[in-house]
């Protein structure tokens, strides 16, 4: 009797679970799942809407993957993404390490250095093309000091396949992002450990690299893996500031899906796959590979 | 003598710490200089490191500043990229915590089986590169003829601002212990009771973070409003965007670009205290 009213409890219990995730699962998973089978769907050749239907049909993947420009802008993509994430956590690790240390007008500073999170990417790109075009406030400056006669001296920064200004504008935007992860997690650990170290007569850099680091990884993990992400498919800084063709993925998928001609949809369609199985590869491999060092230490 | 060596490195900055955090400083906050001056210059060639010629000594020709001038009228529709950007953003604030409330009471006070996996499934739309989502989205709403509309938008906004909303929400789950809601209970409260008069005002600061920081999100977002708005619906991202893509900065994109910066600037000065940890420390899915 008992063990059917308990039931009858925990089966109401269950239901209510299941009623309080439902909208964020059924948004979501809409979305996303919608999103990925029809981009799938559609990269391979089925889009009755323009009339083609030919799926499965891998020549779409085909064409694109056989394209030289195809790998050109996959190298783009992942350099930019890499490089921005690394230079951006390297400053920020740095930061963080000097926030948790108490100084003079520190709530200031802690009002300060989160500017960049709060304001759209848009933003960031307007201020490097102030400060790093050929015409912009570097270039007065170099001139002010005699260095250069006319603007054309100015080394190119925008606008070249080496990202300068796209990595700069990453950058700016993250290191807010990243420190405020690492710092969150410098905060919640403390400090005994390191000084324990310290006493222990271990020098600075071996605190950091055997205590820190170690100690901070899971918020170097989480913030570098959602930049890094984020960089991957970001359109704007590389539409703005890139170094023309060949684009990264994310612009040239954009390019074939304006195009005037249906076909080309498609390959950018499977453009867009490409993006996701690249970085799907990555960041999964990324996790996994963290996943396993924190249970070889014993931690998860 | 050793001992208070350790306490100097653990409590003082050092010396190339103090110059690091001067520069990123500098760096964040600098750039900011000359874009006040650009929007304020009348002539301002190069290799001058001031304008030649400010508004001020022209303000006989134009009231105001000439870029403001136009800043502030119909023509830059700054406007209506503003009041968009609000009402986008309102929206997904509410529909996101609607949606995300029960779901985060739940990860945080029920035990169930696969819940690690899908706290990993909350998070997947921060990982996910935003163009690859934002065309295919686009597809599926050509078709159902949400491109270009503002119901379109808000929904593709959803998908950025739930993983944040959800963490930001567990974590005051997780700090509001059971003990008051079970004396309410005891004390003859029903459920709605207890939601209503327990419950919600204990939540309120967690769910004013979440909120603001949603709203923060939302308004921030380019790819997707650019991608699903079809150019029929512009926010203050997407009209700085058709500014400077030629990949110059005049006197007016420097003034809009301003005008862009400043709900962000406000949202900083009024929510400062909101904006940390819950939402960031968490790992990924360990």
């Amino acid at each position: 009797m008992s063990a059917s009213v308990r039931t009858a409890a925990q089966r109401k219990a269950r239901l209510l679970l299941i009623a309080e995730l439902s909208p964020v699962v059924i948004v979501l998973f809409v979305l996303f799942g919608g999103a990925l089978v029809l981009a799938v769907l559609q990269s391979l050749g089925f889009a009755p809407w323009f009339g083609v239907n030919t799926f499965p049909d891998f020549s779409y993947f085909g064409a694109l993957w056989g394209s030289s420009a195809f790998w050109v802008s996959l190298w783009l993509t992942l350099y930019y993404g890499f490089v921005s994430t690394i230079i951006a956590l390297i400053m920020a690790i740095i930061l963080s390490l000097a926030l948790i240390k108490p100084f003079r007008s520190k709530t200031l500073y802690k009002y300060l250095y989160k500017l960049p999170l709060m304001i759209p990417y848009t933003v960031g790109i307007a201020l490097v093309v102030l400060m790093l075009g050929n015409g912009g406030i570097m270039s007065r400056l170099l001139a002010f000091v005699g260095m250069i006669d006319n603007p054309g001296q100015f080394p190119q920064i925008l606008k070249t396949h080496y990202g300068w200004g796209i990595i700069t504008v990453y950058v700016w935007k993250q290191v807010p992002f990243m420190t405020l992860a690492i710092y969150a997690v410098l905060l919640g650990i403390g400090r005994e450990t390191e000084e324990a170290a310290a006493i222990l007569g271990a020098n600075r850099r071996q605190i950091f690299f055997s205590v820190t680091l170690p100690q901070i990884l899971p918020g170097i993990v989480s913030s570098t893996l959602i930049c890094f992400a984020f960089n991957v498919g970001a359109f704007e800084a590389p539409f703005i500031l890139g170094g023309g063709y060949p684009d990264t993925l994310p612009v040239v998928a954009w390019r074939y899906f304006n195009d005037a001609n249906y076909a080309f949809q498609l390959q950018g369609m499977a453009t867009v796959v490409s993006i996701g199985i690249v970085s799907g590869v990555i960041l999964f491999g990324y996790l996994a590979a963290y996943r396993r060092y924190e249970r070889m230490r014993g931690r998860a | 003598m050793a001992g208070r060596k350790v306490t100097n490195t653990f409590n003082r900055l050092s010396p190339f710490q103090r110059f690091y955090l001067i520069a990123v400083a500098a760096l964040i906050v600098g750039p900011f200089a000359p874009l006040i001056i650009q929007s304020l210059a009348f002539r301002w060639a190069w290799p001058n490191l001031l304008p030649s010629v400010w508004w001020l000594e022209q303000r006989e020709k134009s009231p105001i500043p000439l870029a403001w001038d136009y800043v502030l009228s119909p023509y830059s529709r700054i406007y209506e990229a503003t009041i968009n950007t609000m009402a986008i953003g309102l929206a997904v604030t509410v529909i996101c915590l609607a949606i995300c409330l029960p779901a985060a009471r739940v990860l945080a006070r029920e035990r169930f089986r696969g819940k690690n996996s899908f706290e990993f499934f909350l998070s997947l739309p921060l990982i996910v590169p935003e163009a690859a989502i934002g065309i295919a989205l686009l597809m599926i709403f050509i078709n159902l003829g949400l491109a270009g509309s503002y119901v379109g938008i808000i929904i593709a906004h959803l998908i950025p601002t739930i993983p944040y909303m959800v963490r930001m929400l567990t974590a005051v789950y997780q700090g509001l212990g059971r003990e008051f809601e079970e004396q309410a209970m005891i004390l003859g409260a029903n459920r709605w009771q207890i939601l209503r008069m327990v419950t919600l005002p204990m939540l309120m600061p967690g769910v004013v973070a979440g909120a603001l920081f949603t709203f923060l999100v939302s308004s921030n977002i380019f790819l997707l409003t650019f991608f699903l708005g079809q150019g029929k619906i512009i926010t203050l991202p997407t009209l700085l965007f058709s500014k400077i893509s030629g990949g110059t900065l005049d006197a007016s994109a420097a003034g809009i670009t301003l005008i862009v910066s400043l709900p962000g600037i406000i949202l900083l000065v009024i929510s400062e205290r909101f904006i940390k940890e819950e939402a960031f420390g968490k790992g990924f899915g360990n």
